[in-house]
C-alpha cells in the first residue's frame, strides 16, 4: 500500500473518462485515467465511485475492477464494466469522454489466484466483471482454467470472452447463445467431474451458494465475491456487514468482497 | 452579571491581547476546539479507518461511534438504503464495547492531535452510569456524548430520549459517575424536543447534541418486503436538515446550553445556518460517505464564509437568528 517514497498512495482520486463502449444490451465498459497515484488493483477489488449525485444521491457506488493498466510513466488507467440498473449506473453509462468522476480505491480484498492446477471460474450476469479480470491475469501467468459464464439472454453476452485463453463455456437462460440452462448447474457438473485446484464464483447469491455447496461436497476450495450495499467502503460504518457462518460479522468492504465460501452463511443472507 | 461571567472576563481579554487566538476556535462547554467542525458519531467510526483518507488532526474533534458495555453484533443485513437526499440506516449499534474502546481505540488516537468525544449508549439507566464511570478519566477522552436514542429495556423499549423523565435520569447518572463535560444527544422525533432538552439540563448535562436520525421505512413493492433487514431505520442526510435546524433553535432558545448541531450538513453554508440557529459546534455525518474529506473542505472554507457574513469567529454567529418580533 505504499509507494517508493514510503507514502501511502492516495485512495481518493479524480478520474477522467477516456472512453466508453457499450458492449451488450445493458452493459458498458468505461476506461478512466486516474489523476495522481493509485495502488495497483487486483481482481476482485473495487472502486467506490462518486457518480456525481450531489445532495440528491449521497452514496458512492461500489464497482469491481475489470482491468487495469499502470504504465511505467504517466497516468494509470482503470477499466470498469458497468451494468445499468439504477440512477448511478445509468449516469455513468451516459458519460462522455472527458467527464470526471471521483474514485476511492482500490478497496477490499480480492481473489487469491490459484497456485498451480486447473481452476474453475463461474460468473452469473455482471459477476463477469471481476472474473474476466482474474482470467486475463491468469492468461498472463499461463494458468489453466475453465470459465463458465451465464447470461440471461444472448443480448447480454460479452463477445470479448472469446479473446481469453482458457476454456470458455457460455450458458443462457433461453439458449440464444451457448448452452441453454443456468450456469450453476453447469458448474456443479464440472466440479463433480473435474479435478480443480480452486473455484472462483461471482454472481447472484443463489448461484454462488450452489457452487459453494458443490465445492464443499468435493473438498475444493471456493472463493466467492459477495455484494452488499455500502456507505463508507472503508470498514467503519458497518453498513455492508453480513452474518458469517460462525456467527461473526463479515465486513464486505474490507474483509471482502471476496470470501472463502465456507465463511459465508448462505441461508439467511438477504440481499 | 453573575460571578461566573465576571471571573471569565479577564481571561478572555488576555487572550485577545497576547496571542491572537485562532479565529476558528470555539469553547464548547469548557472544551477548547481548534474549530467548530466535528465528525459525527457512527459516520467516522473509531477514527483509524478514516485516517487513511484524511488527517484527523485538522478537525475540531471526532465523536466516536457509540459504545455499549458489551460489544454488539447489530442488525441483520441489509442495513442501509439510499433515499432522496438521504439514507436510511439500521446498523443497530454494532460496536466493540467500552473495554475495547479504552484498550484499543483510545491508544490508537493518541498522537493524532484530535479532540475525542466518546459516545455511550445503554439499555438501562444503570448501564449509562457504568459506562460514564468507565470513561471518566480514560486517557484521551475530552468529553462524552450520551446517545439516548436507544430502547429503554426496563420501560418496554420506549427510547430514553422520547421521555423527559428517562432523559433526566440518564443525564443525572452520567453526571454522578463522571467529571467530564457531556452532551445529551437528542432525537427530534418527539412532540416537544425542548422539553426533553430541559430535562437533560436539569439532570446536569453540559450541553446538547442534536439531532439523531429520524425513524423511517422504505418498501420494495415488488416483493412486499422492507428494504432493511431490521424493517425500519434512521433517516439522515440533507433531507433532515430543516428538522435539525428547528430542533436546535427550539433547544437553544429553551435551555441556552451549548449545542453540537448535526443533521444533513453538506457544505460550509449549511454550517453557517446551524451556527445561526444556535449551535456552538457542528457535526458532519452522512456526507462523509460521499466525500471523506468534506469536513476538511468545510474547515478551509469557513473563514471566508464567516467574513462574507461580516463576522470573524464562529461564536459570533451562534444563536444569532433574528426572529421577527412584534414592536
Ligand atoms: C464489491 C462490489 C462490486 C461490484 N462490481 C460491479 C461491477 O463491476 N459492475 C456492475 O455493474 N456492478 C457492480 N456491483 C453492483 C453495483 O454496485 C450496483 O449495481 C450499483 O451500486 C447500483 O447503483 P445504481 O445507482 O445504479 O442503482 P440504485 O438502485 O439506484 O442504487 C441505490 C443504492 O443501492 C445500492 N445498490 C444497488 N444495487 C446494488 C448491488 N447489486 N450491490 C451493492 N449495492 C447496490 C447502490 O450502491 C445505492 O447505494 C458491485 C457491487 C459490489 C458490492
Ligand atoms: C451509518 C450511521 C451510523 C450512525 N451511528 C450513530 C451512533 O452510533 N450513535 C449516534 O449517536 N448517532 C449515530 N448516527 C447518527 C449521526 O451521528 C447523525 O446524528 C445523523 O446521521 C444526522 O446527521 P447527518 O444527516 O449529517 O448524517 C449514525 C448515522 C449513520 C448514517
Ligand atoms: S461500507 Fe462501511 S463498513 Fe463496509
Amino acid at each position: 500500500m505504499t509507494d517508493e517514497k514510503g507514502n501511502r498512495a492516495g485512495l481518493l482520486s479524480r478520474a477522467t473518462l477516456v472512453s466508453r463502449q457499450k458492449v451488450s444490451r445493458n452493459t458498458h465498459i468505461l476506461d478512466f485515467e486516474i489523476d495522481g497515484t493509485t495502488n495497483t488493483p487486483g481482481p476482485g477489488q473495487f472502486y467506490h465511485v462518486d457518480c456525481g449525485g450531489g445532495r440528491e444521491h449521497l452514496l458512492r457506488r461500489p464497482l469491481g475492477v475489470h482491468g487495469m493498466t499502470a504504465p511505467e510513466k504517466g497516468a494509470a488507467r482503470v477499466r470498469l464494466m458497468v451494468e445499468v440498473v439504477g440512477w448511478g449506473t445509468q449516469r455513468l453509462c451516459a458519460l462522455e469522454p472527458g467527464a470526471e468522476v471521483g474514485l476511492m480505491g482500490p478497496l477490499g480484498r480480492g481473489f487469491t489466484p490459484p497456485d498451480g492446477g486447473r481452476a474453475l471460474l463461474v460468473s452469473g450476469g455482471i459477476g463477469l466483471a471481476p472474473l474476466f479480470f482474474l482470467a486475463s491475469e491468469m492468461d498472463k501467468e499461463g494458468s489453466d482454467y475453465d470459465f463458465l459464464a451465464g447470461f440471461r439472454t444472448g443480448d447480454d453476452y460479452y463477445p470479448a470472452l472469446s479473446d481469453l485463453k482458457g476454456n470458455i463455456e457460455v450458458f443462457t437462460d433461453d439458449g440464444t447463445v451457448g448452452a441453454k440452462g443456468v450456469v450453476s448447474e453447469g458448474a456443479v457438473r464440472h466440479i463433480g467431474n473435474g479435478d480443480y485446484s480452486a473455484v472462483f464464483a461471482c454472481g447472484p447469491e443463489a448461484m454462488m451458494e450452489a457452487v459453494a455447496d458443490a465445492c464443499e461436497g468435493s473438498g475444493v476450495s471456493c472463493q466467492v465475491s459477495l455484494t452488499s450495499r455500502m456507505a463508507c467502503g472503508l470498514g467503519f460504518c458497518r453498513s455492508c456487514v453480513k452474518e458469517g457462518r460462525d456467527g461473526r460479522n463479515l465486513c464486505v468492504c474490507t474483509e471482502g468482497p471476496v470470501f472463502d465460501s465456507r465463511d459465508v452463511k448462505w441461508n439467511g443472507v438477504r440481499s | 452579571m453573575n460571578r461566573e461571567f465576571a471571573a471569565r472576563k479577564p481571561n478572555h481579554l488576555i487572550r485577545i491581547h497576547d496571542s491572537r487566538p485562532d479565529p476558528l476556535s470555539v469553547d464548547l462547554a469548557g472544551i477548547k476546539l481548534k474549530n467548530p467542525i466535528l465528525l459525527a458519531s457512527g459516520t467516522a467510526g473509531y477514527g483509524a479507518e478514516l485516517s487513511s483518507v484524511m488527517d484527523l488532526g485538522t478537525v475540531g474533534g471526532i465523536i466516536l461511534k457509540s459504545v455499549t458495555e458489551k460489544s454488539r453484533k447489530g442488525n441483520p443485513s441489509p442495513r442501509i438504503w439510499e433515499t432522496p437526499c438521504g439514507m436510511l440506516n439500521s446498523i443497530g449499534l454494532e460496536n466493540m464495547g467500552v473495554d475495547a474502546l479504552i484498550d484499543e481505540v483510545l491508544p490508537s488516537l493518541d498522537g493524532s492531535g484530535v479532540t475525542v468525544l466518546a459516545s455511550i449508549a445503554g439499555d438501562t439507566v444503570d448501564e449509562y452510569g457504568r459506562l460514564a464511570a468507565r470513561l471518566d478519566g480514560a486517557p484521551g477522552v475530552s468529553a462524552l456524548e450520551v446517545n439516548v436514542s436507544c430502547p429503554n429495556v426496563e420501560k418496554g423499549g420506549i427510547h430514553f430520549g422520547a421521555e423527559a423523565e428517562a432523559t433526566r435520569a440518564v443525564a443525572s447518572i452520567v453526571r454522578e459517575n463522571c467529571a467530564l463535560s457531556f452532551f445529551v444527544k437528542l432525537s427530534a422525533a418527539v412532540s416537544d424536543v425542548a422539553r426533553i432538552a430541559l430535562a437533560a439540563r436539569s439532570g446536569g448535562a453540559s450541553g446538547l447534541s442534536l439531532i439523531n436520525t429520524i425513524p423511517g421505512l422504505a418498501v420494495d413493492p415488488s416483493t412486499r418486503r422492507p428494504r432493511l433487514g431490521a424493517v425500519t431505520g434512521g433517516l439522515s442526510g440533507p433531507a433532515i436538515k430543516p428538522i435539525a435546524l428547528k430542533a436546535i433553535w427550539d433547544c437553544y432558545s429553551a435551555t441556552g446550553l451549548p449545542i453540537i448541531g448535526c443533521g444533513g450538513i453538506y457544505d460550509v453554508d449549511d454550517v453557517c445556518e446551524f451556527l445561526v440557529a444556535g449551535s456552538t459546534a457542528v457535526a458532519i455525518g452522512t456526507v462523509t460517505f460521499q466525500d471523506p474529506e468534506r469536513a476538511l473542505e468545510i474547515i478551509e472554507a469557513l473563514p471566508r464564509a464567516l467574513s462574507a457574513l461580516g463576522v470573524e469567529s464562529p461564536g459570533e454567529l451562534t444563536g444569532s437568528l433574528r426572529v421577527w418580533r412584534e414592536a
